[in-house]
Parts: structure tokens; C-alpha cells; sequence
């Protein structure tokens, strides 16, 4: 994902004059084309994110467009009263982007964890929040966000993220299908799309057919896709690596507590902890239920009783 | 002006920020009071302003970085014409342009919101590295509380100016000794900030910020070093007696007995009001 990054913040900066690339000293080499074309215009501001944010804000509000990146609990946490006062008060259109979030960092233990970070991002008036699937989906989000009036966060992964393959294009902001599927639908953010593509492919070997709707944007959630997906599906299964609170799991029961619909809801995810241990990504997600075998075996249940 | 007349302005402002402070039921006043005189030398000469154009691109941006000081930052730009002065009886005020914290969406004319700390010169350290990319021979000024360098983004800040050679920033940090519950050296552990600043590659000096002549002088110095930002340590006074060095003054308002005192000291009346 970090890949599809750098080359979609090329294709960017190649299209606007305007933008500027700051760092907090991360990325070694994940750069190096953006600094190869465009090294006036890509800024190591050290290790200081504090100071990143409120840059990238008075950048900003002089008609530059900054794009803000960092290891995705350094890029939410570290600064988070600088992006709430300088850039998502005064609604300054600058994109943040955190590498690693979730847990993508598992293995390097709580001060690298991000469970919060679309937690963090979504609580913020006006800050659109995104978590793609797939280096693809980055290359066509990218450019939809910078168009945006106001901020940004987009969380991404690290490497070799596989491909998730839709026919639908990722549209800022609109939940999109990657699979048809009848009474259980599964919702999904970031990259744990292609787990739950994966489940939906071996499901349907036993005659178990979800659907499957990814939400790149968590915020502003999609009500209206999820109002026709629980129309139709008796039972909705969020996927997410993310704190149960403020992610996409608790924003979609916010919405649900409306009533306005009879479906069922199941959210699969980390719990409200620390992960201590270093484990790895997979062990994590394996043993609290969010990697496909969990997926495959919340979907059974759901779909008996369907 | 003539450092005189810069001198009856800064009481005059002082005599508004005072009716201000009782119109609008609002405390730091000590915050509000003890840079007026910079702000004086600043907005009646230095900087380049366009009150009929308050967004012109050529215009030096000017930051309170310590919010909570605005009264004064109001008074002066009334006075300059930005708005009418009868509207600073709005200060603090529901719903008004002028609240006790500057927010943009009130008051666009002002820089940015602040009210929260150690933001001011980072956002000032953005403006100006764009300012250079579009070859803006543009001044950014940033007024920081002493109380305020307590932060740590001050320095993340200060570290990167130094860093890109941002000459043409200007940091004044009202040195006014006191903060929220305390005298700030007590707090801090009385080190120089102009050896801090200096340390941080800045060119530093440190005036009698409440002195007309050393505030205009220093100013006339800017920038102090080629490739390097500049730093004022103005030590300032109150600029009423009965107020000067008691941190009460960052809460209470004036009685009216005491308004009146005040007004009869600084021998100057607000700009707008009964007292007009």
C-alpha cells in the first residue's frame, strides 16, 4: 500500500503545482521517485509531529496543498490537538496519512498499535476518514481526496497487501460492493476487505452466499448504502481492525439504534485493550475472531438463523 | 507616529481593553494589557497592513498565539479601521465576532484561531515557508505568552524555523512574568529564553517590552541576521499600577471603582462607550 501511495502522491503532484509532502522523518525509500521529481516540494520536518500538523495548517491556509505522513499512531495521536485546533477548526483542506494503522504494526507492540486511529480521525467535525483495501483502491482514492475542501485522514497498510478485485470503483465517500450475497451482508474498512473476501469465496463451497460491501469512507458513513444493505440482509457483520468504540462498528450501531430497519448486527474486532505480547497481525486477528476463519464462523451462525 | 504619540495610543488602548474587560464581564486583563505597547509599535507603523483588504496577499501576517490576550488585538484593529470601534462592546459576547478566544469563523480578518496553546508558531512556520515558495517578501509576526514557551511545540517549532532559515519570522513572547497560577521563572526555573531561542539557532534579543523606544528599535532591526528568525524577549509591565505583577489579574474583572481609577491613571479614555 505504501507503494501505491508514493506513486499516486507522483501522479498527484505531477497534476497540482500546489502540493507539498511532509514527513515526521518516516518512509526510508518509499519516497525516493517524489524526491527524485519533486524535491522542492517534499519536506522532512524531523521527528515532530506537533510541529508536521501546524505546518502543514498554515501551508494550507495559504493555498498549498500539504499532504501530512507519518506511522499512523504518530500521525493521529501524537498530534491530535494540533489537527483538532490548527487544521479541523479552521477546516483547511490538508490530507493526513498514516502508514501501519490498525494493527498493522502488531508485532511492535503498544506504542506502535493504531487500533484508535479512525477512532480518533472520526470524532473530529468535518474530517473525512478513510481506510482503502488495497494499493488499487489508494491509487484512485488519493486524488478524490485532494480534491476535497477540508481535511483528510487516509490509513493505510505497509506491503504486499493483495488485491481485491471489484467491479465497482471506489467512489469518496459511497460504500462499495464487492460481492452479491443474500441474507448476511458483511461491511468491511482498511484491508481486511480481502479477508472477508476470501470467507465470502470459500462460503459459498457450502451454499453460504453474504454479501460483501467495503467502507473505505468510515466517515461520512455511507447511510444511505447501509440502509438498503439492511434492508435486504437479516443480519450485518461488521469487520474491522479498529477500537470498538469510534470505528466503523460503533458508528454503524449508532446509526442502527435509529430502528429504522429489523436486521441483526454482529461487529467482529479487536477488543477494548491493550494487545500486549508482540504477537503477530495474523495470531491477533485469529484470536479475536476477525481473520477469515472468524468471518467464516460468524456467517454461518448468522445465516442459520436467517 | 512619533514615539509620543505611539505612547498615547498604547494608553488609550489600554483604557479600551479595560472598558472592554468590564463590558464583556471577562477576565486577562493582565494577559490583554501587557503587550499593548508592542502591539502599538507593531500595528502603527511596522507592519504592512490593508485595513480595505484585509486578505491582501502582500500583507504581513500578524498571530496571537496567546489567544486569551485578544482584548487588545481587537481595540487596535478597530482603531485601524478594521471594523467600527463601537463594535468592541461585543467583546466576549454570545454569538459575537469577538469572542474571548479569536476564531476564524467569527472574525475571518484574524490569522487563525487560538486559544490553546503553542500552536501559533508552527502554523506561522506553514504560512512563511509558503510565503517563500511564492517569493512573498511578507512578514509573519507571532505574539507568544512566556507562560505559553511552558509547551513543547513551541520548540518543535522553533528548531524547525531555525532549521529552513525562515528570516523573516518574527517570534515576541510577552514576557510578562506571570501565568495561570503562577509567576512563570518560579514555574520554569528562571532560564533565559533568549539563550533558549539562541540556542535553537534564532537570533534573540531581550528589550523593555513596555519601553516605546527599545520596542521600535528593536523592530527597526529586523530581520537581526540574514537566515536566521528573529526573536523578541519583551519584558512588559501591566501598564496600571495596582495591577502590575499579581496574578490575579488573569481572572477578575475591574470594579467600577477601580475602572475609573484605571482610566484616571493611563489619563486616556477607551475608544468607544460613555467614556468615549
Amino acid at each position: 500500500m505504501r507503494s501505491a501511495f508514493s506513486k499516486a502522491l507522483c501522479r498527484a503532484a505531477e497534476a497540482d503545482p500546489e502540493l507539498l509532502f511532509l514527513t515526521g522523518d518516516l518512509g526510508f525509500q518509499v519516497f525516493d521517485e517524489f524526491t527524485a521529481k519533486f524535491g522542492d516540494r517534499y519536506v522532512n520536518v524531523g521527528i515532530a509531529e506537533a510541529q508536521m500538523v501546524a505546518m502543514a495548517a498554515g501551508l494550507a491556509k495559504e493555498g498549498f496543498r500539504p499532504v501530512a505522513y507519518s506511522i499512523a499512531s504518530f500521525m493521529t495521536a501524537r498530534p491530535f490537538e494540533q489537527i483538532r485546533i490548527c487544521v479541523s477548526y479552521p477546516d483547511l483542506p490538508v490530507l493526513l496519512v498514516g502508514a501501519g494503522g490498525g494493527y498493522a504494526y502488531s508485532s511492535s507492540g503498544v506504542t506502535h498499535h493504531a487500533g484508535d486511529d479512525l477512532a480518533l480521525m472520526s470524532i473530529l467535525p468535518g474530517m473525512t476518514v478513510t481506510a482503502p483495501c488495497d494499493p488499487a483502491e489508494i491509487g484512485l482514492l488519493v486524488p478524490q481526496l485532494l480534491k476535497l475542501p477540508g481535511p483528510a485522514y487516509m490509513r493505510i497498510g505497509k506491503f504486499g497487501e493483495p488485491e481485491v478485485r471489484a467491479e465497482e470503483p471506489p467512489v469518496l465517500g459511497k460504500a462499495r460492493l464487492i460481492a452479491k450475497g443474500e441474507k448476511v451482508a458483511l461491511v468491511t474498512t482498511g484491508d481486511l476487505a480481502y479477508a472477508a473476501l476470501e470467507a465470502v469465496n470459500e462460503l459459498r463451497k457450502e451454499g453460504i452466499t453474504p454479501s460483501l460491501h467495503h467502507f473505505h469512507t468510515v466517515k461520512p458513513l455511507d447511510t444511505a448504502a447501509l440502509g438498503r444493505i439492511a434492508a435486504e440482509a437479516r443480519t450485518l457483520i461488521a469487520v474491522e481492525e479498529s477500537s470498538p468504540a469510534g470505528g466503523l462498528g460503533s458508528s454503524i450501531a449508532n446509526w442502527m439504534v435509529r430502528g429504522e430497519h429489523k436486521s441483526g448486527f454482529v461487529r467482529l474486532g479487536p477488543p477494548d485493550e491493550f494487545l500486549y505480547g508482540n504477537y503477530s497481525r495474523e495470531k491477533v486477528a485469529a484470536r479475536y475472531g476477525y481473520d477469515k476463519r472468524g468471518i467464516m464462523g460468524a456467517c454461518r451462525k448468522a445465516w442459520r438463523a436467517a | 507616529m512619533d514615539i509620543e504619540a505611539l505612547e498615547r495610543k498604547a494608553r488609550e488602548i489600554r483604557a479600551t481593553c479595560i472598558q472592554m474587560a468590564c463590558d464583556g464581564n471577562v477576565g486577562h486583563l493582565s494577559s490583554t494589557l501587557s503587550y499593548v505597547d508592542v502591539l502599538v509599535a507593531l500595528y502603527y507603523g511596522w507592519l504592512k497592513i490593508f485595513p480595505d483588504d484585509p486578505a491582501s496577499p502582500g500583507r504581513d501576517r500578524f498571530i496571537l498565539s496567546k489567544g486569551h490576550g485578544c482584548g487588545a488585538l481587537y481595540a487596535v484593529l478597530a482603531d485601524r479601521g478594521y471594523f467600527p470601534a463601537a463594535q468592541l462592546a461585543e467583546y466576549n459576547r454570545e454569538g459575537s465576532s469577538l469572542p474571548c478566544h479569536p476564531c476564524v469563523h467569527a472574525l475571518p480578518l484574524v490569522e487563525m484561531s487560538s486559544g490553546s496553546l503553542g500552536h501559533g508558531l508552527g502554523v506561522a512556520t506553514g504560512i512563511l515557508y509558503g510565503l517563500r515558495r511564492r517569493k512573498s517578501l511578507s512578514r509573519v509576526v507571532v505574539l507568544l505568552g512566556d507562560g505559553e514557551c511552558n509547551e513543547g511545540s513551541v520548540w518543535e517549532s522553533a528548531m524547525f524555523a531555525a532549521a529552513h532559515n525562515l528570516d523573516n519570522l518574527l517570534a515576541i513572547v510577552d514576557y510578562n512574568g506571570i501565568q495561570a497560577v503562577g509567576k512563570s521563572d518560579d514555574i520554569m526555573g528562571h532560564t533565559s529564553l533568549e539563550e533558549k531561542f539562541r540556542s535553537f539557532g534564532w537570533s534573540a534579543v531581550t528589550i523593555d517590552g513596555s519601553d516605546m523606544k527599545s520596542v521600535t528599535a528593536a523592530l527597526t532591526r529586523f530581520p537581526f541576521e540574514k537566515g536566521k528568525p528573529s526573536a523578541i524577549i519583551a519584558k512588559t509591565k501591566i501598564g496600571v499600577s495596582f495591577m502590575e505583577g499579581d496574578v490575579l489579574w488573569h481572572y477578575r474583572k475591574p470594579s467600577e471603582e477601580e475602572r475609573v481609577r484605571a482610566l484616571a491613571e493611563l489619563k486616556a479614555k477607551p475608544l468607544y462607550g460613555p467614556d468615549k
